[in-house]
């Protein structure tokens, strides 16, 4: 980061906070603002301006963001190359939850993206679905995904295709598949709850190389014990960024990495800030200035 | 190219900033859509999609069962299963009450009431209610064939659960040991046995197994030996002048090292993949919000 840079985020920070102490102000009969908020809301359009500003940084500039490796996401080439090989079909499992999920939506652009490189390897791809929104939006990435690559003759809409609803029902249609296709490689890319470990242990015992990603926590240890690779929480919502290389996306990583950095000092300033308060050399208390 | 780009676009742009700063605004009518509206909405269109993935799923079984690919078998369990459910859900309902008793058919019914000489009348349960009325097919299909089903699968996770463990725990390096010792330490402490195991036995056991260490490191016998004599002498020594007290020192006691695993090393862990995710959901929806990513509507 550069003084200008520096120079910016300050001067932005400020503003956004007059902003909202204006707001905060306004008399009460055009009063519309929600003062309890009043944090949130500074962080949140922090947030907003660091990653507008990033994007605008990376856009002109010609110097690469650097990245650093994901072997997750390195390996997605992998599989599908071992897919190719084998001359087996790739499973890619988006989750169970619906396209109102973050998640969700995630993973159908992962979906894009692998879709892309099965139509360059000219490699199957089968995609069992919860819900049917998902199914046409998986639809869309897929068939965009082969059209980009020159290879609409081999997007079939079959491809993505609906299981069911339910949650157990889901995982016994997919593990089926899993013990009739057997797939060379298995992708879980989603949210997941309980049926994680149905999917993961039924691919390990097919002898599927087995790539998962997920923000649902509890899944997570699930994920590590039987996948070959894990991507973990915000290594999942960097995925789109690292396979697409594309310079704007890239460049709302670094503002995770950004507002990681501002939260790991406020944290610091908090743990000091309390530590005073508590040793009784000074009457600021931090948690009451945050209403909590 | 505007109806199948810019317009999406708008519309999450428009929506999610709605949605976002809508949490700020003192705003009845906004904070009823945010809350109430929005999420009804996506309900709405979600039950009428899930006509497209009937119909999708209908598709492909018949297709399994006319190209007789392999696992047909199953695709006409599939269809027949589909039927059956859309039947007994739209067409039949059951439930047919004569006094307590309930019948399947009406015609049961009847001929039930008229072999009684009851002077009592058939109650049919009302459309809607029938799917979770005691006596009606699709409650009876949920409860003998749908309860059962599910409940099989998620009883696999035990087995599961046992099968990624064995492998989780081989200890193959210095993580896997150190994730076999946690796991160890979790499960004995959280078991009533493990409150038995006196807090000096694992330090003896410590001492055994800094013994191996030693061995393992360095080349003088008499020095393991020493080592190993050293740390029982300490352990009895401590022992003694503490009474050998069952719960003490603590940070041996299994219940509470496993409370302190699992609410210091763990917990942090935990929540620092926690943030991690919190600031990714943060970032990736302002990106959709924005316009930034547009993979979603296929614009790769």
């Amino acid at each position: 980061m550069n003084n200008q840079q520096l120079k910016t985020y300050i001067l932005g920070f400020v503003g956004i906070s007059l902003f909202t102490f204006l707001l905060s102000s306004l008399p009460d009969s055009i009063h519309f603002f929600k003062s309890e908020r009043t944090v949130m809301f500074i962080l949140l359009l922090t947030i907003i301006m660091v990653m507008f500003n990033e994007v605008k940084q990376a856009r002109i500039s010609s110097d690469s963001i650097f990245l650093r490796t994901i072997p997750g996401l390195k390996a997605v080439e992998e599989a599908v190359g071992r897919s190719t090989e084998m001359g087996r079909p790739i499973l890619y499992v988006p989750g169970i939850m619906d396209m109102n999920e973050v998640e969700t939506v995630a993973g159908v652009i992962i979906l894009g993206h692998v879709a892309q490189m099965t139509a360059q390897y000219e490699t199957n791809l089968d995609v069992p679905v919860a819900r049917s929104i998902v199914m046409q939006a998986a639809r869309e990435s897929c068939k965009e995904a082969y059209l980009t690559q020159g290879r609409p003759e081999m997007f079939k809409e079959d491809m993505v295709h609906y299981v069911t609803d339910d949650q157990f029902a889901y995982a016994a249609g997919v593990n089926g598949i899993m013990q009739r296709d057997k797939p060379a490689a298995c992708m879980y890319m989603g949210k997941f709850y309980a049926e994680s470990l149905l999917f993961a242990e039924t691919g390990n015992s097919i002898g599927a190389i087995q790539i998962a990603g997920t923000a649902s926590q509890a899944q997570i240890p699930f994920f590590v014990t039987a996948c070959d690779y894990t991507l973990m929480g915000e290594e999942y919502f960097a995925a789109s960024a690292y396979l697409s290389r594309k310079p704007e996306l890239i460049a709302g990583v670094k503002t995770q990495d950004m507002v990681k950095l501002i939260l790991i000092s406020f944290i610091g300033a908090a743990l000091v800030s309390r530590a005073l308060y508590d040793l009784g050399l000074t009457n600021f208390n931090l948690l009451n200035f945050l209403g909590l | 190219m505007i109806l199948r780009r810019y317009i999406p676009i708008g519309i999450v742009a428009f929506f999610g900033s709605l949605t976002l700063f809508g949490w700020f605004i003192e705003n009845e009518s906004i904070e009823a859509f945010v809350n109430d509206d929005a999420t009804q909405w996506y309900d709405i269109i979600a039950s009428f999609a899930i006509f497209l993935g009937a119909l999708n799923l209908l598709k492909l079984q018949f297709l399994k069962v006319v190209k007789r690919q392999s696992g047909w078998q199953y695709s006409v369990i599939a269809i027949a299963s589909f039927f059956f459910a859309f039947i007994i859900g739209f067409f039949m309902k059951g439930a047919f009450f004569v006094g307590e008793e309930v019948f399947f058919t009406q015609r049961a019914a009847e001929n039930a009431l008229l072999a009684s000489g009851s002077s009592d009348s058939v109650r049919a349960v009302e459309w809607g209610a029938h799917i979770s009325t005691e006596g009606g097919l699709f409650k009876w299909m949920f409860d003998n064939i749908f309860t059962p089903l599910s409940a099989t699968m998620f009883a696999l996770l035990a087995f599961y659960v046992a099968s990624a463990s064995y492998r989780a725990f081989r200890a193959r390096n210095f993580e896997a040991t150190l994730l076999l010792l946690a796991g160890i330490i979790i499960m004995l402490g959280r078991v009533p046995i493990g409150g038995l195991i006196t807090p000096w036995m694992i330090m003896y056991l410590l001492v055994f197994v800094a013994t191996i260490f030693a061995n393992t490191y360095l080349k003088s016998r008499k020095i393991v030996f020493g080592v190993f004599v050293a740390g029982l002498a300490l352990v009895t020594a401590m022992g003694t002048s503490m009474g050998w007290n069952p719960t003490e020192p603590a940070i041996f006691y299994l219940p509470s090292l496993q409370e302190w695993i699992y609410t210091v090393p763990n917990l942090a862990g935990a929540r620092a993949i926690m943030i991690g995710i919190g600031l990714g959901i943060i970032v990736t929806s302002l990106r959709y919000i924005f316009g930034l990513e547009k993979s979603y509507i296929g614009d790769q």
